[in-house]
């Protein structure tokens, strides 16, 4: 339990502290070296304390490691290959972008369906990769539904790319019905209609969960601003300070100091 | 007015609804799945921990942000004891008989696996965010800017 802490929880505790300490603007470098040093630590954690079941969450998170950041790279690349202000890149960032989230969506279909399932202890399949794949596949399938809906309803002649939100929504759809009639390499299409309930769970709950704490949240800062005494009436300026004033605008309007 | 309630409406319902036909397939199909016994518990530890998790977030981002109100200690009670209100019922229902106890020993196993399950499904939820909402902007920029206004 000692060498799970030291090696799994309290790494896993450093990367949200790491990433405070980032964002407050506190001690930005250190911040992002040790929410950085905490993940790599959480990843590793089934080499440093195999002993623990906790672990192989943070080996699900190597796993998919190459993947996500594939994803990563292909959204970059889509999103600043086209038409944006600020930070464009060559439109064939956009291309290759596109061709970086279809491999990145083809390893995890092959994660599923091929040998490079993410194994665990004594060759068997992560248990928490039976978490991941559905949970992923409902929640995108949901997201671009949403976000179809919302272009068509909200945005200005954009139906074509509301079309193309559609058509990601129904492929993941497809793929997660894919998954419910045929057998993966490690698991079988049983194992993962099952968990498709408690993917559909996971995701609500934590929803639910999320609203709940962010609705604790607002009621204690509503109460406490509510709690706190009207701010009291600064005094009037004085006659030397309007005088200030009035000669800084003059300054301003009329120019004559250039 | 009436037209936005109903925008938002059909937003929450583009989001039920892939779900709820993946879901009634899974039911109606020729395999039949019915409804998976530990579907309640997945759902009220999911609950609980999430609240849990996003309660400490917001505690630490009340102290980490809370220079310009020079850190008053009111909110951070009130946050601290609405986390313990989280706590004390996850630990009930946890320790109660059957109620969220799910294939771990005891209520220290299903807290931390209950986290460890967050953690994944977090990423989960996470990567399909990063692919659907990174895919909307793409296709938003895809199209080449549109004249507003010709210049005389």
């Amino acid at each position: 339990m000692l060498e799970a802490a030291i090696w799994f929880w309290i790494p896993l505790c450093l990367v949200p502290v790491g990433i405070w300490f980032s964002i407050s603007g506190k001690a930005k470098s250190v911040g992002k070296l040790v929410a950085v040093i905490g993940l790599i630590l959480v990843m590793v954690s089934s080499w440093t304390v195999p002993s623990s079941d906790s672990t192989a969450g943070g080996h699900l998170l190597l796993s998919i490691l190459a993947p996500s950041l594939l994803l990563a790279y292909g959204v970059h690349g889509t999103v600043f290959g086209g038409n944006v202000p600020v930070g464009r890149l060559d439109s064939s960032a956009r291309w290759s972008g596109a061709m970086a989230i279809l491999t990145s969506l083809l390893i995890f279909c092959l994660m599923h369906w091929y040998s490079i399932t993410p194994l665990w202890r004594d060759g068997e399949v992560n248990p928490y990769w039976i978490v991941f794949w559905p949970t992923f596949l409902l929640f995108a399938t949901s997201l671009s539904s949403v976000a179809a809906v919302a272009l068509a309803s909200y945005g200005d002649n954009r139906l074509n790319e509301s079309i193309s939100l559609a058509v990601l929504s129904v492929a993941m759809a497809g793929i997660a019905l894919a998954a419910m009639i045929f057998d993966g390499y490690m698991t079988t299409s049983n194992e993962f209609r099952d968990y498709l309930w408690l993917a559909a769970a996971d995701i609500f709950g934590t929803i639910v969960g999320i609203s709940l704490a962010i609705a604790a949240f607002a009621i204690v800062i509503w109460a406490y601003e509510n709690s706190l005494p009207l701010p009291e009436n600064s005094p009037p300026p004085t006659e030397e300070e309007i005088k200030h004033v009035v000669s800084l605008a003059k300054n301003h309007i009329g120019g004559e100091e250039e | 007015m009436k037209q936005s309630q109903s925008s938002w409406k059909l937003l929450i319902l583009a989001a039920l609804l892939p779900i709820l036909v993946l879901v009634a397939i899974n039911v109606t199909g020729e395999w039949k799945n019915d409804f998976h016994p530990e579907s309640f518990k997945r759902f009220g530890n999911a609950v609980l921990t999430s609240y849990v998790v996003m309660g400490i977030i917001l505690i630490g981002n009340l102290f980490f942000y809370a220079d310009s109100r020079h850190r008053p200690f009111a909110p951070f009670v009130g946050m601290i004891f609405a986390l313990a209100v989280g706590i004390v019922i996850a630990w009930a229902l946890i320790s109660n008989d059957d109620l969220l106890l799910e294939a771990n020993s005891g209520l220290r196993a299903q807290m931390l696996s209950n986290v460890v399950h967050l953690l994944v499904s977090g990423t989960a939820m996470a990567l399909a965010s990063l692919l659907a909402i990174g895919v909307t902007f793409a296709m938003i920029t895809g199209r080449s800017r549109r004249v507003l206004f010709e210049e005389e």
